[in-house]
């Protein structure tokens, strides 16, 4: 079937009542919905309600409106973390793990043996497989959009922004290294906020960049 | 079984709470914020949402485990509830005033298009002549069209447009002039007596596809078919079905 925009606008619009439908005494309840949008009622369960279904535009709405939902990154990503397909590493951990790996590797580096070694060249640097972020980065006076560096071979990337609590503040997947940051989310001045960019580069095969800070520098003052 | 079930269960209705809450926060929230987008309504609708799920001894959450059987993952339940409770106080704050809030973030034209569409019900044709003659717009009919329906793109997008959607409104712009003919309320008995040629599971299908504007795979899912592709031909044969039925009733509807 073709998909044109008009034409299901068109259709919306015969569709469309304007009214806003009444819950009746047998509308399905919340349990019934949310198996209708997980896809998950047994054959009989599934006809009977879709019988009242057919009829009822509160219900449906109810259903699209869950289903919807599900697929919305934000509620998906904490919905895996619960479920335990997903772990959360709280900003503080993300940010305490790099910093300790760089201190680790910062010592080495400094190591007294290194002055009796005879100056052996380390390997050369891994080519860049995870994102870069780019911007922003540290205090910044507007953060209109998200950039990052292009990993080989990924087609798709997955912001996520997190503010202080490790809760998502916002979340996208894209295929190009830029997002906007829509305005419809208000970052408060001052406070700290972590994003991270996961490249998917293969069947289930995720890049994730380094948890990077940034803020929006507030007004400042005398 | 998760902690807070147990204590749940256990009857310690306080320490299930504590538990509930600092592992489904999150969650609580994120579905929040799929409806609302000012920070005050969140909070507020957070607070409504824990008062519902808590009062009575946590009856709310206690009427999942009560069931025999669970075909739904419980995190699908608790957004199906959060959402069920954000809608409802959306619709006792703000009713379909709402609408004028939104009208009232719009550049002049898109403004008055949508009071005189969505709001006042007014046709195209005379949307357009008021907008010419009292408002002094001056643009074809074709222009306005064009205008109309940016309008009800601008509106229905994002998060301000599902809450608008869970309010019952609007509905997106007929382009035809001759539709303007019939009411939306006969249009739609019309429609309901083509669409009694369905089966519940293609009526569904096209409802949601069409009016709800579902991914083909999420209706799929709902439906009981196995794939994106079943959901095209299904909704594809049911229109032209209704299509049929409409023009033996002497009705031209261009489904």
């Amino acid at each position: 079937m073709k998909t044109d925009p008009a034409r299901l606008d068109r259709l919306r619009g015969y569709f469309h009542t304007g009214e806003t439908p009444i819950a009746k005494p047998d509308c399905l309840d919340e349990h019934t919905v949310a198996a209708l949008a997980d896809g998950t009622l047994d054959a009989e369960t599934r006809g009977r309600a879709l019988v009242h279904l057919a009829t009822c535009a509160l219900c449906r709405r109810a259903v699209a409106s869950v289903a919807e939902a599900l697929a919305d990154g934000p509620i998906t990503h904490e919905i895996e973390i619960v479920e335990g397909r997903r772990r959360r590493g709280g900003p503080l951990v993300r940010i305490a793990v790099p910093l300790a790996a760089a201190a680790t590797v910062l010592l080495l580096l400094w190591s007294p043996a290194d002055d009796r070694s005879p100056g052996h060249r380390g390997p050369p640097p891994p080519p860049a497989t995870t994102p870069i972020l780019r911007s922003p980065v540290g205090a910044v006076s507007a953060a209109k959009e998200l950039r990052w560096s292009h990993v080989a071979g990924a087609d798709r990337y997955r912001v996520t922004v997190f503010d202080a609590t490790g809760g998502v503040v916002f979340a996208a997947d894209v295929s190009d290294t830029v997002v906007a940051f829509p305005d419809s989310i208000v970052l408060v001045p001052d406070v700290s906020y972590l994003w991270k960019v996961d490249a998917r580069t293969g069947f289930d095969r995720w890049a994730t960049s380094e948890l990077t800070e940034f803020r929006i520098a507030g007004p400042r003052r005398r | 079984m998760d902690p807070w079930v147990a204590e749940l269960r256990r009857g310690r209705t306080d320490a299930a709470w504590d538990l509930f809450l600092d592992r489904y926060r999150r969650v609580i929230f994120a579905a929040i914020r799929h409806y609302a987008q000012d920070y005050d309504d969140v909070m507020d609708v957070f607070a409504q949402v824990c008062e519902s799920l808590r009062e009575a001894d946590l009856k709310r959450l206690r009427s999942y485990f009560d069931r025999q059987s669970h075909t739904a993952r419980f995190s699908t339940w608790l957004v199906t509830v959060v959402r069920h409770l954000t809608v409802d106080w959306f619709r006792h704050r703000d009713g379909r005033r709402r609408l004028s809030t939104v009208a009232g973030e719009l550049p002049p034209l898109r403004r008055r298009i949508f009071e005189f569409l969505f709001i006042s019900k007014r046709s195209h044709v005379e949307s357009y002549e008021l907008l010419k003659s009292s408002d002094g717009f001056d643009l074809t009919f074709g222009q306005f069209l064009a205008e109309v329906s940016a309008t009800y793109r601008a509106v229905a997008a994002g998060r301000r447009g599902r809450i608008l959607r869970e309010l019952g409104g609007p509905a997106p712009p007929l382009e035809e002039i001759e539709d303007e003919q019939a009411s939306p309320g006969e249009r739609r008995a019309e429609l309901e007596d083509a669409l009694s040629c369905l089966t519940p599971e293609e009526r569904v299908a096209v409802e949601l596809y069409v009016v709800e504007e579902m991914p083909a795979d999420a209706v799929a899912k709902v439906v009981g078919w196995p794939n994106a592709k079943a959901v095209y031909n299904h909704v594809y044969r049911a229109l032209a079905a209704m299509r049929t039925r409409l023009e033996r009733a002497g009705l031209r509807v261009n489904l």
